[in-house]
């Protein structure tokens, strides 16, 4: 299963694409991909605190623009957007 | 009445006139026009310019959202509502929001201007990167996203 992870916001500090893709075995949970990312800053930021406390406070909304919590269940591929702190206006 | 639009500065200008055109009417007596623009500083910091990132389908609903709060909320009936927000590089002193509102009275007018401003930095997905004099650049902190 196929996740791509829309970047917003200071979490485009984690590639220079504007998405990340991640690859489950099975269905899984926002808490599930959450952790898939931390892991990705370890690999690929050698565990850079600050990316990692951004991902652990961020929010995630699906494809349907909805804010989903950390139960919510990912059983088919889509886009997941992550959702930093805010701050415009 | 509501008209809710992000501009993307490469593509489009966001316009004062705009924002008169749409809550133009005589049915009301009191109108305010909200101006966001960019300063040149930031907690002791030059800034040169503002990048501003949005998820654009999540803060059109969130302003739909505020629009329906109004409703319930500060019980203000006949109304007109303006609001544009920028995407993209902001010079100094340009705008990144307008908040324009319309209606009967001013103290209406007063607190419905104010409750949409404070609203939107609660629960429109919309971020700053900040440019600086020596080229440094920062995305600011932010609070997160409340839903309701």
């Amino acid at each position: 299963m196929n996740i791509k992870l829309e970047l917003f916001g200071s979490s485009r500090d984690f590639s220079n694409k504007d998405f990340i893709e991640f690859n489950f075995k099975e269905k899984c949970t926002i808490k599930d991909l959450r952790n898939e990312i931390l892991k990705f800053i370890d690999k690929k930021f050698n565990g850079n605190k600050s990316y990692k406390n951004l991902v652990s406070v961020s929010a995630f909304c699906s494809e349907k623009n909805e804010i989903i919590n950390n139960d919510y269940k990912i059983n088919k591929d889509q886009k997941i957007g992550i959702i930093p702190p805010i701050g415009g206006g | 009445m509501l008209h809710a639009k992000i501009i993307d500065i490469k593509k489009e200008k966001i316009k004062i006139s705009s924002a008169e055109k749409f809550i133009a009417s005589s049915k009301f007596g009191a109108s305010i026009f909200f101006i966001g623009t960019v300063r040149d500083n930031n907690e002791n910091k030059k800034v040169t310019g503002i990048t501003y990132d949005s998820h654009d389908e999540l803060v059109i609903k969130s302003f739909n959202t505020i629009y329906k709060e109004v409703n319930k909320k500060l019980n203000i009936k006949d109304k007109a509502i303006f609001i544009e927000h920028i995407k993209g590089y902001v010079c100094l002193g340009e705008i990144s929001i307008i908040i324009a509102v319309a209606c009967k009275h001013r103290d209406q007018a007063y607190v419905l201007s104010r409750f949409i401003i404070e609203e939107i930095k609660k629960k429109s997905p919309i971020w700053k990167k900040e440019h600086y004099e020596n080229t440094d650049n920062e995305w600011l902190k932010g609070n997160p996203i409340q839903t309701n």
